[in-house]
């Protein structure tokens, strides 16, 4: 769908360095709450919306276009993020998604929650999904 | 009149991947952002089949699922589930809804065309209306087997042709080839390893791309149970080896039903011309005799009362030709056409060998016939 290869990476600095960056987040709530962020610079996020429609980079031509399609593939990684957690007997429900753009800003976590940062590469340039989970109580006989 | 797809998601990513995804077939597809607009939609246009995704705002899938489902007018129409979810407990939870089909995001376009093709006909956009394809146009064939040998030869063959040979020696790779190309013909042989010919025939034939597609099976002429089972399962037709090249080209032609009538007919000098070539065979007799009565009839109609048979590059005449002139004059004299045939002396002789062609007319050269037949028209005249 998406027709790019993701591959894991050792982590990259993603702290703001001015460039304009796309971050698209989608919520889980139930037995294990949380939310995954998945960003990455603005002008390849447009190349992300662009591989996915099938277009030349210059025919996405709003950042509507982007967030839709960043959007999408957040709830994409999510929606089989939940479904291995349901599977294990955390039930959950998803947030529809939302979409930060910004150059100066960074995901900061609060104290009683669990993160995990993932990086990667494709068509390299780095690409990071960020898991922010606040574990509620455990799912019956677990 | 047009299957109508409609297809309900939040996301305009999804709803322009769909749209895009069916733009190559006769269809029309609408488009909705969340249960409420999607049911408003269907009550409107009764969509064939609805590809609905689970999570929406303002209504969900699975509630626009519901309402469909207890909705006289719309309870039938087959519904497609689109989740990001791939979970046991969530595919259970489909299955219950009564959904025909589900599909796990992301998805390749492919497999949508493919379960909504099982689901309604995707005619490809302009099929049947486009002019009839003649046997100069650039063909595209796909050959699958695994004798390197075959394909050269189907090169080789093709190559006084525009035809484009594609070969394939492994299934996997035909299709892959024909996720992304569409042949006008395939030619797969029926002993690969496992059975693998006829399975993939049967994905083929699965596929919404290569449904109709001409198939053809490929194997050597002893092997009868194979060209029974490939005739049973519904293969287009057999092509057996060793290759004989204009037999391969004939039955693609008809399997293509390729205009090959340009080839041997021609209105010039006022006159319907036929012209039988050096390489006259039982092949070409068919051809030309598909052609026979449709030409002379189109050639009747615009005006022309002449014809002239032109078998100056035949080299011998044997029964075949012999009939196939006979088809011809029988059919000039049921219109009244004034006709003549030219021949060389040796075949002119072969041709008297038949009792059949004791009224024929003969001239030496093409200007001597068009001469003859001219000045017979004008003393029939005066």
């Amino acid at each position: 769908m998406l027709s790019m290869n993701v591959e894991p990476q050792p982590p990259v600095s993603m702290q703001p360095n001015g460039e304009a960056h796309i971050a698209s987040a989608v919520g889980f709530s139930g037995t294990m709450t949380g939310v995954v962020y998945l960003y990455t610079s603005a002008s390849f996020g447009r190349q992300i919306a662009a591989s996915m429609l099938g277009l030349e980079e210059n025919e996405v031509d709003a950042d509507e276009m982007v967030n839709d399609v960043m959007g999408e593939i957040a709830n994409m990684v999510v929606g089989n993020f939940k479904s291995g957690l349901c599977d294990r007997g955390y039930s959950c429900a998803l947030t529809i998604p939302s979409i930060v753009r910004g150059s100066h800003f960074t995901v900061e976590p609060i104290s009683s929650t669990e993160r995990k940062v993932y990086h990667y590469i494709c068509r390299n340039r780095p690409l990071v999904v960020e898991v922010l989970l606040k574990i509620g109580e455990a799912p019956r006989g677990r | 009149m047009k299957p109508k797809i409609l297809t309900v998601d939040d996301s305009k990513t999804i709803r322009l991947i769909v749209t895009k995804a069916f733009k190559p077939f006769d269809v029309e597809v609408f488009e909705a952002s969340n249960g409420v607009e999607g049911l408003a939609v269907a009550a409107r246009e009764k969509p064939d089949v609805i590809i609905l995704d689970i999570t929406m705002p303002i209504m969900d899938g699975a509630e626009c699922l519901s309402k469909l489902k207890a909705h006289p007018e719309l309870k039938n129409i087959p519904i497609v589930m689109l989740t990001a979810e791939s979970g046991r407990e969530n595919v259970l939870r489909i299955a219950k809804m009564g959904v025909r089909d589900y599909l796990v995001k992301p998805f390749k376009e492919d497999l949508l065309v493919e379960r909504i093709g099982r689901i309604i006909e995707l005619k490809a956009k302009g099929e049947g209306t486009v002019r009839a394809k003649r046997f100069d146009d650039p063909i595209s064939l796909l050959v699958v087997d695994d004798k390197p040998a075959i394909l050269d030869q189907m090169r080789s063959g093709m190559s006084d042709t525009p035809w484009k040979v594609e070969g394939r020696t492994q299934t996997g790779e035909a299709v892959d080839y024909c996720s992304q190309q569409q042949p006008d013909a395939i030619l797969v042989s029926l002993s690969l390893p496992d059975n693998a010919g006829f399975t993939l025939f049967q994905m083929f034939r699965a596929s919404a791309k290569t449904k109709k597609t001409p198939i053809f099976g490929l194997c050597v002429k002893t092997a009868a149970d194979d060209q029974l089972r490939a005739q049973q399962v519904g293969f287009t037709g057999v092509i057996t080896k060793p290759l004989d090249i204009d037999d391969v080209k004939s039955k693609i032609c008809r399997a293509l039903n390729l205009d090959t009538s340009y080839k041997y007919f021609a209105q010039r000098d006022g006159v319907l011309v036929m012209t039988l070539p050096a390489n006259f065979n039982p092949n070409v007799a068919n051809e030309i005799g598909l052609n026979l009565r449709p030409k002379v009839a189109e050639a009747v109609d615009s005006g022309l009362g002449r014809m002239i048979v032109d078998l100056s590059q035949v080299r011998t005449a044997d029964v075949n030709l012999v009939k196939l002139i006979l088809s011809a004059m029988q059919l000039c004299s049921e219109l009244a056409l004034k006709q003549r045939i030219v021949g060389t002396a040796l075949v002119v002789q072969e041709c008297r060998n038949y009792e059949e062609s004791k009224d024929w007319q003969f001239s030496a050269t093409y200007e001597a016939a068009l001469n003859d037949i001219n000045n017979a028209a004008l003393a029939a005249a005066a």
